[in-house]
Order: C-alpha cells, then structure tokens, then sequence
C-alpha cells in the first residue's frame, strides 16, 4: 500500500463494479433456477420409497457438503472438457465460462436445497395430505395447493440462507476467469498495478454486503405475508 | 481422458503435508472465535446499549460479505499496518517476514466469531429461563450458573451446528492459498500448475477434504453422544 487510504476511491469505482452486477446476479439465478429443480429431483429421491435412490441422494448431499467450492469448481472447469472430449469428441474448452461456473453451483446450490425440501416436507403434518386426498384432491392437487404452499412458508428462512451462501460463494468465479463484480474488481486492479485494491475490494464487499441485507430482508417481509394462514382460528 | 492415477496418488501424498496447515488454521481459529463469539452472544442477549448495536453491525458484515473478499481486504491491509505499528513501537521485527498463516487465523477468526456468536446466542435462548433462576435461588453466582447450568445444556444444542461450522471453516480455509499460506489445496494447485494435471490435482484434493470431513463429522457425532449422557432416561425399577 504505497498510497494512504482514499475512502473517495470506494465511489469512484462503485459504478464500474455496478455495471457488471447483472452478469453476478445473472449467474446466481441461473444457479438457483437449476439448482432448485435438481434439488427437487434429489429431495423425491430421499423421500421415496426406493432405498437405492434414496442412499445416492444422501451420499451425494454429504459429498457435496464436503467439497469447498473452489475445488469443485476447479474440477468442473479442468475436468469437464476432457470429459466431454472423450466421451462425445467435442471440444468443450472453448465454452463460456459461465457455463462452467453455473453448473459448479448448481451441483451445490441442488444439495442444500435438497436437504431443505426434505424438511420442509416433513414438517407438513401428514394429515394434511390425508385430509386433502379424501376430499377428493389427487395426490398432485394435495401436494400443489395443501402441502406446497405450507412446506414453502416453513422453508423460506432457509432458503434466504442458502440465497445468501450461493451469492457469497458465487463470488469464487472470478477465479476462472468469468468477468462478473469481482472479476471487473480484480480487472480494474490488475489494469492499476495492484494500485486502489483495497478501495476496490471494500467496494466490492459493500455492494455483497447490500445484496445479501436486501434478500434477508426480502425474505423476511414474504414470509410475514405467507404466514398469514398459520394464525390461529379465533 | 485416461486419468494418470500413479499422479494422483502422488498429489495426494503431497498435499497430505498441507494437512497439518489446514487442520492447525481451523483449530487455532476456533480457539480466538469461540470465546469470542461467546462475548459477542452475552453482549447480544443482555443487550448491552452501544455494543449491542456494534455487534449486529460486525456480525451482519461479516456474514453478509464473501470470504474472498474478506481474504483480499485484510491481505492488503494488514501487513502493512502491522509494519507501521511496530515501526511506531519501535519493535525489531520484520512483519513482511512473518509466517502468513498469522493472517489466516485474524480472517477465519474474523468471519468465523460471527457464525459462532449466532450458533451461541440461539444455544444459550434455548435453555429455559428457570434453570438460571433455579441456579441463582440455590446459592450460585450467576457465573457459576452459565458455568455450571446454563452452557452445559446450550452447548448440547448447539453442536449439530458447531459441527456445520466446522466443517465450513475447514472447507473456508482452502482460500488460504490467496494468502501464500501451503495448506492442502495450496500444494494441489501448485503441482496441478506444474505438470498442468489439473484434473488429478484436484480430484486429489476433493478426497482429502471428504476424508477430514467425515472424520470431522463422526468427531462431533462422538462428542454429542458423550455429552448427551444425561438425555437418556431414567431406568425405572
């Protein structure tokens, strides 16, 4: 740090973090969505009736619950391409590294939800289910408007949380090379000679720190809504 | 692809001498966040006025920013204040010198006491109110009762998330590499850019972290059976 400390810096370079915003909040809900449906897939798995499908589920999640994120990623960005050279003869590397980032978090983002759903279901009291089907629902209507929309309140702070996780850890794509908030930080800071990092950094974490603050804070005005069915009957 | 195993299985040896870095940065971690984060938890259930207000700005900060960041900011910021501290003190040490796995522990500590005074406050709420007044009304000192009373029973509660804790943090610190410290995934990545076997690098690295990870689990799987003696019931005659 060969120059004192300029605060007026964290402004200047806020707006040109900002302008690639869309590209971290792009990824992120690309993960999510993805994530959310293999998630899906994984949670039916341990909650039927199948043991193997249900033992590769839970051995799954706890992989993956193991696996620090740069490893993964890592993996998926060196790996994958060869993997998919050898079984298919396509030359993968020359892929947009989104793609590879996207699909390391989806592997990751898909556990926890997993894990989530699986809860949240079972927090559903299973008469619910049972009075929805007698009265004629069929077994989707009884999940789609019964259960569904109870599981969902009861997993909303997680879900927040594991938001919150994927975006904080989203944060790694830089490391590959993918030009989002960090990847313009570190851009702006290579380009400066390794001038302003410090200003560039606290930049970047404020705009996270703002990120993450808005989706608790989203979640939370939600599931006051949601819960409005959950009040007693007087 | 043909994965080259004879390498892999070389990395893996390898990075086996990070281990110690990697276990010994998450255990001197817990030891300057635990209490810590304990202080933290105190200051957020006695609602203490201005640090209360403090905390939950530290706490939401450290949780709310990604710990590359975190990493990157105190890298750049603490050498060189630590170098005009001692200069200012008049100490004869070189700071530049000094082992960066120093580093490591102030940043883990910093994003960890966060995590860890959440995990505490939510343990200590859990346990009813009368148990302390029971401890208080039976001759005891209020620091006698957490002693005695009350962290026996929040720590029972919070191990399932100790353990969740821990397990970040040890996968957390294979970002230590960004501060030069050779732990685990540091060695990997070193071999993985010298013979560009990046493939077997990392696969390398991923079963020593589900190794320490499982082994980390069955730990805190141990401990909670141990400590959770006193759940069982009663025998009856």
């Amino acid at each position: 740090m060969g120059r004192p400390f300029n605060p007026g810096y964290i402004l200047e370079v806020l707006p040109r973090l900002l302008a690639f915003l869309p590209v971290t909040l792009g990824v992120a809900a690309a993960t999510a969505v993805l994530g959310t449906m293999l998630g899906f897939v994984l949670a039916k798995a341990k909650l039927g009736s199948s043991a193997l499908a249900r033992g590769l589920a839970d051995a799954y999640t706890w992989v993956l619950r193991c696996t620090p994120s740069i490893v993964l990623l890592f993996l998926v960005y060196y790996g994958l391409p060869a993997l998919v050279k050898a079984a298919f003869g396509v030359d993968a590397s020359r892929w947009h590294r989104a793609f590879y980032v996207v699909l390391t978090f989806t592997l990751f983002f898909a556990a926890t939800m997993s894990e989530l759903m699986r809860s949240a279901y079972l927090a559903v009291d299973r008469g619910q289910r049972e009075a929805a089907l007698s009265h004629g629902l069929s077994e989707f209507q009884a999940f789609r408007r019964i259960v569904l929309p109870q599981a969902a309140v009861s997993a909303l702070p997680n879900v927040a949380t594991a938001l919150v996780a994927l975006l904080k850890e989203g944060s790694l794509a830089y490391t590959v090379g993918l030009v989002d908030l960090m990847g313009q930080g570190s851009l702006i800071i290579a380009r400066g000679f390794g001038a302003w990092s410090l200003e560039t950094y606290l930049a970047a974490a404020l705009i996270y720190w703002a990120l993450t603050v808005a989706i608790e804070k989203a979640a939370g005005a939600l599931e006051r809504r949601l819960s409005v069915g959950r009040r007693g009957l007087a | 692809m043909g994965l080259d195993l004879d390498y892999l299985a070389r990395t893996l040896l390898l990075s086996l001498r990070g281990l110690p870095v990697t276990l010994g940065l998450c255990v001197a971690t817990l030891v300057v966040s635990l209490p810590l984060g304990f202080m933290l938890a105190i200051v957020g259930i006695y609602r203490v006025r201005v640090l209360r207000k403090l905390a939950s700005v530290y706490i939401s900060f450290a949780r709310g920013t990604p710990i590359v960041l975190q990493i990157l900011v105190v890298y750049s910021v603490l050498p060189s204040l630590a170098n005009q501290v001692a200069i200012r003190a008049g100490w004869d040490v070189d700071v530049f010198a000094l082992n960066p796995l120093w580093y490591a522990v102030v940043v883990f500590s910093f994003n960890t006491t966060a995590v860890l005074s959440e995990i505490v406050r939510s343990a200590i709420l859990t346990v009813d109110r009368g148990q302390y007044e029971a401890a208080l009304s039976s001759g005891m000192t209020s620091r006698q009762a957490y002693r005695r009373i009350i962290v026996p029973q929040a720590l029972l509660v919070a191990l399932p998330n100790l353990a969740n804790a821990t397990i970040n943090l040890i996968k957390g610190t294979s970002l230590a590499f960004l501060m030069a410290v050779r732990d685990v995934t540091a060695i990997a990545k070193i071999e993985a850019a010298r013979g560009y076997d990046y493939v077997e690098s990392y696969l390398a690295v991923f079963i020593v972290y589900v190794f320490v990870c499982g082994a980390t689990q069955a730990l805190f799987t141990l401990i909670e059976r141990r400590l959770g003696i006193y759940r069982a019931p009663v025998v009856a005659f």
